[in-house]
């Protein structure tokens, strides 16, 4: 089929949007990757050919920067949110999902809006609980925070999946033979696998580039990597050589992760906005 | 092996809702029957019900001689075959035929020798290692019966399991579905909203509507003696004539005045309706029982009719005919040879032996044929048929 | 079901809903019988006394706090508004099902998973007047412009503020776009298409009417979290020049953990709580009616 010159002249349009989606997106990260690898004097400047260096990625793990103990801060917190949530995001999602029963709908709403509620509210009180309990700057405070969002937002997500499931094929594990739980061990939870992987991974995501609840709950042994990037804003200004070399630690595991499971990401993506 | 009781089966959602209220029914062993309605009926949830898939309210549900009301599905000795076949995914073939085995601990080599006989039986020894979504809807299907067959149960329930092939899919299948009943010689509760599946299957139809049943017999009788309006509309395609009507009495005689035409009752009819003269009821002919006028044939009306021709739809060996008679529409299957056109006027004359009339309350059948029983009426129907295609 | 069931999706729920009431519930139930507190930790870590309204009419009277509001309100809008509109257009581009357009699509994910935090720190060091990227591009096509430091002017420092939360979001947006595109049946464009209308109107008289649900919803959500968003307010302004970047969520830290003023952050907090919950609510009356279907 021909195009008409209107469709043309869209055509056009399309592939100069699709140039500058590309540019728009892919620049702000390119340009860090870049400063990355330059000299404290390159960093400083536009130049886009110099000769790169190491030494970034090296000194931000050494004094005064000490970025190991944060990426390990990191690690810990994000990976116990993600085990603490994701089990019990996954149950409450499957009582969601297949029962019936009264306050269902009050109960999935007041869920839904806990992801709502304003962190700075969350964390007045936790500060003050945490000061008395003396768990100010511990990764245990951390871990109890993220829950807030984390979980609400698993719950919701791994429902889709589930909704997603016909029940039928329960029912056929049923007839076969399987009680409650052999039905869950043998037919649900691999199959949901997929979008409770998914949502561990956001739930991961989340916890990993949280900043307000490590901003005010941490100060020195608890602090994680994205509050550690603060440390690098220093009397003399920001250290951009660091900072983009921190970045490069913050994003890149990230990014691995997100794209290894792209296509599920973009589902899941999806999932928990809109139907 | 085991046939089916239900005793005032009654099914009642927490909203309220009851879907089906104070069922009695019992299956024969070994008997294929198939339960039919249109969509909201409860058909399916009747045979939930039967598999344990949903709880009874109240009334009791037997299977054998076994009160099964608290029994779990997998204590029932049932198989069922869900319409999207429910096929495990994340299993291969094999797996999903031996999954039922292994749940209730099959030894290995048993489940072994069972999965290939059910596969062989089914034809499709060369899938066993694929997953699901690399078979086709047909070789769906057959996994679907295999993991039904493969454990040997007591019944087989069926759930609308052709609604998902292609149509001539699903005429093969119905076949064969037949066929492995004849050899498997086990009780079949099959559900499906088709009448045509419904007829070709059943050894016994069970007609519901709304969660009541409406009739229940073999798929002839239920053809030739529905017993209310709904059953004698839902069976045969395409449905049957049905024109509101009153009763005259003339000079002894009794007739049916459409306003249009009106006809004589034969006498064994005339009989049940005698003290109703006058009153209003709802005229049925079955478009196969309506006849281009030719020469009078015993049983066929004295009276004939004037009707026009609207649209003919060909068919090959016959065609389906639109007609108006003054403000009555009806429909009639009329031999193919005949040069009709559109617009035309055409005499017809009408079976009168195999009409009917339904209350206009209750759409109660009023002239239910008692006359001759109901097994040479159906040799005579069946007779009739082939004198039919004989002299046409 | 027989009696043993019934209890199961309890058992199910529970570890979720003690987990919410701890960690959401209860702080939120806390933060409200605070915000009728005079409570400065700066005086005691015990709370002071109930001093009923107090905190709520201080705001009123609180240039600081008007000055958030109406920096939120700004933020909002143009982040909001650039946000979707840019979310439609590179979901318009990347409609079609082509091996490139999926190779976009999951480049799209990067700036969403970008932490927040760095969002801020990336765009602060390519807008710097001295070795920004960003800000020599727009001086060599813009020279009129060359004399703007971006984060020392209020309206643009706002400005690049949004311009931090599109560039994470408008992918987003764009992927669920993309999603809700695909599923719009294609009969209707093409009908359109015979009954004679041009691409635009194809896109203007049938597309974006169908697609208006969840246009709605993706606005709803994000207008949600824009009045949430506080990380890039750190990282790429700290609230200046002046207060220009001070948004309510950024006000409300400081006054709590700044000052140290628990009461009064607690009551500019539910001011917050309750502007979010208006939108939250109309957001969560549109999703559960589609959880119904």
């Amino acid at each position: 089929m021909a195009m008409t010159r209107d469709e043309k002249f869209w055509e056009g349009m399309r592939w100069a949007g699709f140039g500058a989606t590309f540019l728009f997106m892919a620049f702000p990260i390119f340009w860090m990757i870049l400063t990355s690898f330059k000299v404290a004097r390159d960093a400083y400047s536009t130049k886009v050919f110099f000769s790169p260096t190491l030494n970034n990625f090296i000194s931000i793990f050494q004094d005064p920067y000490n970025f190991g103990p944060l990426l390990f801060n990191s690690v810990v917190v994000s990976f116990s949110t993600v085990a603490v949530a994701i089990p019990a995001a996954t149950c409450a999602a499957y009582a969601f999902s297949r029962y019936q029963f009264k306050g269902k709908n009050a109960l999935m709403v007041s869920v839904l809006s806990s992801q709502f509620v304003p962190p700075v509210v969350v964390v007045l009180p936790f500060f003050i609980l945490f000061k008395n309990l003396h768990l100010l700057d511990t990764r245990l405070a951390l871990v109890i925070l993220n829950l807030s969002f984390v979980l609400p937002f698993a719950v919701w997500m791994i429902k889709g999946f589930i909704d997603a499931l016909p029940p039928d094929i329960e029912s056929a594990a049923v007839v076969d033979g399987c009680n409650r739980f052999q039905v869950l061990r043998h037919i649900t939870l691999p199959l949901i696998m997929p979008g409770v992987v998914t949502s561990a991974v956001f739930g991961f995501i989340q916890s990993w580039n949280e900043f307000l609840f490590a901003l005010i709950l941490t100060n020195q042994k608890a602090v994680t990597l994205t509050v550690g990037l603060m440390g690098l804003h220093t009397d003399k200004g920001i250290l951009w050589e660091h900072m983009a070399a921190a970045s490069m630690l913050i994003m890149i595991p990230i990014f691995a992760i997100s794209f290894t499971i792209r296509e599920y990401f973009i589902s899941g993506l999806t999932m928990g906005a809109v139907k | 092996m085991a046939g089916i009781k239900m005793v005032d089966v009654k099914k009642q959602y927490p909203n309220g809702f009851v879907a089906i209220e104070n069922m009695n029914l019992e299956i024969p062993d070994k008997e294929f029957v198939v339960l039919v309605g249109p969509s909201g009926c409860a058909k399916s949830t009747a045979l939930k019900m039967i598999a344990g898939l949903e709880e009874i309210s109240s009334g009791e549900m037997y299977i054998g001689d076994r009160l099964v009301n608290k029994v779990p599905p997998k204590d029932r000795e049932i198989a069922m075959v869900f319409q999207s076949y429910a096929l495990y995914p994340h299993m291969t073939i094999y797996d999903n035929i031996a999954f039922g085995l292994k749940m209730r601990k099959t030894p290995k080599e048993e489940i072994d020798k069972l999965v290939k006989e059910a596969s062989e039986i089914l034809g499709m020894s060369d899938l066993l290692d694929r997953k699901p979504r690399q078979l086709s809807g047909g070789q769906r299907q057959r996994v679907a019966l295999g993991r039904a067959i493969v454990r040997h149960p007591q019944v087989f329930l069926f759930d609308e399991p052709l609604s998902n092939l292609d149509a001539k899919l699903r005429v093969k299948m119905r076949t064969e579905l037949k066929k492995l009943h004849e050899r498997l010689h086990t009780t079949v509760v099959y559900v499906t909203h088709d009448q045509v599946e419904a007829m070709t299957m059943g050894s016994t139809i069970v007609v519901l509507k709304l969660g009541a049943i409406q009739q229940v017999g073999s798929p002839l009788s239920l053809y030739s003696f529905p017993s209310n309006r709904f059953v004698a509309g839902f069976i045969g395609s395409p449905s049957m004539n049905f024109l509101d009507c009153t009763i005259a009495e003339e000079n002894g005689n009794l007739f049916v005045d459409t306003g249009a035409f009106r006809l004589m009752l034969p006498e064994d009819k005339a009989a049940k309706v005698r003290d109703h003269g006058g009153k209003e009821f709802i005229f049925g002919i079955r478009p196969e029982d309506i006849r281009k006028r030719r020469e009078k044939k015993e049983s066929y009306s004295e009276e004939h009719i004037n009707a026009k021709i609207n649209v003919i739809e060909p068919l090959g060996k016959e065609m389906y005919v639109n007609l108006s008679a003054g403000n009555l529409e009806f429909m009639a299957i009329i031999n193919a040879r005949f040069p009709l056109k559109p617009h035309e006027e055409v005499e017809l004359t009408l079976n009168m032996d195999r009409m009917h009339l339904f209350e206009k309350e209750g759409e109660k059948e009023a002239v239910a044929h008692t006359a001759k029983n109901a097994t040479t009426l159906e040799g005579a129907r069946l007779m009739a048929d082939l004198d039919e295609s004989d002299d046409d | 079901m027989n009696s043993r069931e019934k209890y199961v999706k309890w058992v199910m729920l529970a570890p979720a809903l003690l987990i919410l009431i701890g960690t959401t519930l209860y702080p939120f139930l806390y933060s409200f019988i605070t915000s009728f507190r005079f409570w400065r930790l700066t005086r005691s870590a015990e709370p002071g006394a109930f001093v009923g309204l107090a905190n709520y009419v201080r705001a009123f009277g609180d240039a600081g706090f008007w000055n958030s509001v109406w920096v939120t309100v700004l933020f909002t809008i143009i982040s909001v508004t650039l946000s979707m509109a840019i979310g439609l257009a590179i979901a318009l581009i990347l409609e079609r099902a082509t091996k490139l357009n999926t190779f976009m699509k999951s480049l799209l994910i990067f700036p969403f998973a970008m932490a927040p935090a760095l969002k801020g720190f990336s765009w602060r060091f390519m807008l710097n007047p001295d070795y920004g990227i960003l800000d020599a591009m727009i001086d060599f096509v813009f020279p009129f412009w060359s004399d703007v430091v971006w984060l020392g002017e209020p309206y643009w420092a706002v400005f690049w503020l949004a311009m931090t939360e599109i560039w994470g979001w408008a992918p987003y947006i764009a992927l669920v776009f993309i999603g809700a595109l695909g599923a719009l049946p294609q009969e209707t464009v093409n009908a359109a298409k015979v009954d004679g209308a041009n691409t635009f109107q194809v896109f203007w008289h049938v597309t974006l009417p169908q697609l208006m649900p969840i246009v709605i919803m993706v606005g709803l959500l994000k207008t949600i979290f824009s009045v949430k968003m506080f990380d890039q307010v750190v990282t790429l302004t700290g609230g200046g020049p002046g207060r220009a970047t001070e948004t309510l969520n950024f006000y409300v830290y400081n006054q709590g953990f700044k000052f140290y003023d628990m009461g009064y952050a607690s009551s500019l907090a539910y001011i917050l709580v309750t502007t979010m919950f208006i939108f939250a609510f109309i957001y969560v009356r549109f999703l559960m009616k589609g959880e119904q279907n």
